[in-house]
C-alpha cells in the first residue's frame, strides 16, 4: 500500500518536472522525487535483514537530496540564469507525449517483456516510463540546465528499474554508480558554469555555431 | 434501521458542510500568519442571510426565483447519492456514478440561466465562464469514473465503494478529481471564492444578482456541493476503512477514516490554495488539461498494468 503511494509520487512528479516552467521549480520537484525513492528505500530496508540497504537509502538521501540541489542551486545563483526553462515543445503537448511515454512504457514492459517483479505490482513499468520521461525532458527543453536534471531524472528512474526487478545492484555497484552521479553533476556544473562564461547563455539552442 | 441512518448521514453532513468551508478559511488564514475569522463564520452568514429581506429584479423571470432551490436540491440529491460512511448506505438503487454528475450539472445549468436572467453584464459574463470550465471539468470527471468503474467492474457506487484498495490507479484518479474540486468548488487556481473583483469572478458574478434567502440557499448549495465531491474522493475514489454494514465497530472506524481523509484535503486545498496565484481563464485550460492526462494516465496503467 505505501509502495503504491511512493510510486505514485514518484511518477506525478516526473509530471511535475514536464510541466515545470521555472528552473527553480524543476529542481525541487527532483528533490521531491529523489525523497520518495529515499522512502522507498526506506521501506525496503525494512523489509529485510541487514544494513546495507539502509547505507543505500541514507546515501540517496545524502546525494539526491541535500547535496545534488544544493550543487544545482549554487548554480543557478552564481551565473544567475534566467528562471525560464525554455520549452522547445510547449508544456501543454509535453504532458500529452508524457503521457504516451508512459503508455509505450507499460505497453513494452507487460506485453513484451515478461519481467516477475519483486518490488510491487508495476514498478518496473513506472522506472521505465521515468526513465522515458527524464529523456524527454532532456531533448525537449532548451536550457543546459535543465539537460542534468534530466539526466538526474533518468539515473532515478534506472534506480527504481533495478530495485524493482532484482531487490538492488551489489552494494558496492551501489556506491561506485552514486560517485558517479556527484563527479558527474560536479563536472556538468562546472560545465555549465564555463558555457555560460564563454557565451553568455546556457541555451544548447544556440551552441551550434562553431566560436573560433 | 438503514433508512435512519441514512437520513441521519444526509442531514448531518448537510449540517457540517459550511463547517468544512471554515475551516479550509481557517487554515489558509493562519498558513498566511493572519487571525482570521472563526470556523462557525459561514454559518453566521447563512444565518445572516436568511434573516434580510430579498431584492429580486423586476426584469426576472421565474427561472431566476426557483433557481436557488433547484440548485440546493440537486446539491443535496448528489449527496444522497454517495455512500459516505457505508458502503451500501445511500439512493444507490436509483443511479450510479453518472448520475451524481447529470444531477449536479442540472444545478448548474439553472444557476447559469438565472446568471443570465436579470440581464446584467456581469451575470452573462460569468455564465460563459462556468459553462467554459465545465466544459472541460467533464471529461476528466468521467475518466475518473472510469478508472474506479474498470477497478471495479462496475458503475453502481456501492460496489465500487466496497473495493477497499489503494492502488497506484486509484491514486492518480483521485489526484485527477482534485483539480476537479479546485475548479468546481471556484478555488484559487481557477477562480477565487473571497473577491468580488469584477475580472476574476466566475462563479460569483454569476450569483451578484441574489441577496437575501435566495443567496444563502445558494452559498448552503455550494458548501453541499463541496461535500460532496470530498466525499467522493474519501468514500468512492479511496474507499479505504469503510464500513461494509451498520455495526458499532466498523462504523467508528469508518467515521474516523473518513473524518481524517477528510481533514487531510481540506489541508491540501489550503495548502494549494495558498500557494499559487489566480490563473488567467484560458490558462485554466492548461490547468485542467494536466488533470486530463492525470484521468486518461489512470486508465492506461489500470488497463496495462495487469
Amino acid at each position: 500500500m505505501w509502495l503504491d503511494v511512493l510510486l505514485f509520487g514518484l511518477l506525478i512528479t516526473s509530471f511535475m518536472l514536464v510541466v515545470a516552467k521555472r528552473i527553480s521549480a524543476l529542481i525541487n520537484y527532483f528533490t521531491l522525487q529523489s525523497l520518495a525513492l529515499f522512502l522507498l528505500m526506506l521501506i525496503l530496508a525494512y523489509g529485510h535483514t541487514g544494513v546495507k540497504l539502509y547505507l543505500v537509502a541514507g546515501l540517496i538521501f545524502l546525494l539526491k537530496v541535500v547535496l545534488i540541489p544544493f550543487f544545482l542551486k549554487r548554480i543557478m545563483r552564481k551565473i544567475k540564469v534566467e528562471e525560464n526553462v525554455g520549452f522547445f515543445v510547449n508544456p501543454v503537448i509535453s504532458v500529452l507525449i508524457a503521457l504516451v511515454l508512459v503508455y509505450l512504457s507499460y505497453a513494452f514492459t507487460t506485453k513484451l517483456l515478461h519481467i516477475t517483479e519483486t518490488l510491487a505490482q508495476g514498478a518496473f513499468s513506472v522506472a521505465i516510463s521515468i526513465i522515458f520521461i527524464g529523456m524527454f525532458l532532456m531533448i525537449s527543453r532548451i536550457k543546459a540546465l535543465v539537460q542534468i536534471v534530466g539526466l538526474l531524472v533518468m539515473e532515478n528512474g534506472l534506480f527504481l528499474a533495478a530495485i524493482s526487478v532484482s531487490g538492488g545492484m551489489p552494494f558496492l555497484v551501489e556506491v561506485v554508480i552514486f560517485f558517479d552521479i556527484l563527479v558527474s553533476v560536479v563536472i556538468l556544473e562546472l560545465f555549465v558554469y564555463k558555457i555560460n562564461n564563454a557565451f553568455e547563455h546556457i541555451d544548447s539552442n544556440k551552441l551550434k555555431g562553431l566560436q573560433g | 434501521m438503514k433508512i435512519l441512518f441514512f437520513v441521519a448521514q444526509v442531514l448531518a453532513l448537510v449540517a457540517l458542510a459550511p463547517l468544512v468551508s471554515g475551516i479550509i478559511r481557517k487554515i489558509k488564514n493562519n498558513l498566511r500568519m493572519r487571525q482570521g475569522p472563526g470556523i462557525l463564520q459561514p454559518y453566521y452568514n447563512l444565518i445572516k442571510l436568511f434573516g434580510k429581506d430579498e431584492v429580486i429584479s423586476v426584469n426576472t423571470s421565474w427561472i431566476f426565483t426557483v433557481t436557488p432551490y433547484v440548485v440546493l436540491v440537486s446539491s443535496v440529491l448528489a449527496l444522497m447519492l454517495v455512500p459516505v460512511f457505508v458502503s451500501d448506505v445511500s439512493l444507490n438503487y436509483m443511479g450510479d456514478f453518472l448520475l451524481i454528475i447529470f444531477i449536479l450539472a442540472l444545478g448548474r445549468f439553472f444557476l447559469a440561466l438565472a446568471g443570465l436572467d436579470a440581464g446584467s453584464s456581469f451575470g452573462g459574463m460569468g455564465s460563459s465562464r462556468e459553462m467554459f470550465i465545465s466544459s472541460f471539468v467533464e471529461p476528466v470527471v468521467v475518466m475518473v469514473i472510469f478508472v474506479v468503474a474498470l477497478n471495479a467492474h462496475s458503475t453502481g457506487l456501492q460496489v465500487i465503494s466496497a473495493v477497499p484498495v489503494l492502488s497506484l490507479p486509484l491514486i492518480i484518479a483521485a489526484t485527477a478529481m482534485m483539480f476537479v474540486i479546485i475548479a468546481e468548488t471556484s478555488r484559487i487556481p481557477v477562480d477565487n471564492q473571497e473577491t468580488h473583483l469584477e475580472l476574476t469572478m466566475v462563479h460569483e458574478a454569476m450569483v451578484l444578482e441574489y441577496s437575501g434567502r435566495s443567496l444563502a440557499l445558494i452559498e448552503l448549495a455550494a458548501h453541499v456541493k463541496q461535500i460532496v465531491f470530498f466525499s467522493l474522493i474519501a468514500s468512492v475514489i479511496l474507499p479505504f476503512g469503510i464500513a461494509r454494514d451498520i455495526a458499532p465497530m466498523p462504523l467508528l472506524a469508518s467515521f474516523i477514516y473518513y473524518g481524517l481523509k477528510i481533514m487531510a484535503l481540506t489541508v491540501i486545498i489550503s495548502v494549494i490554495e495558498i500557494s499559487m496565484a489566480k490563473m488567467r481563464l484560458f490558462r485554466v485550460i492548461d490547468f485542467l488539461n494536466i488533470a486530463f492526462v492525470l484521468s486518461v494516465l489512470g486508465i492506461v496503467i489500470l488497463a496495462m498494468g495487469k
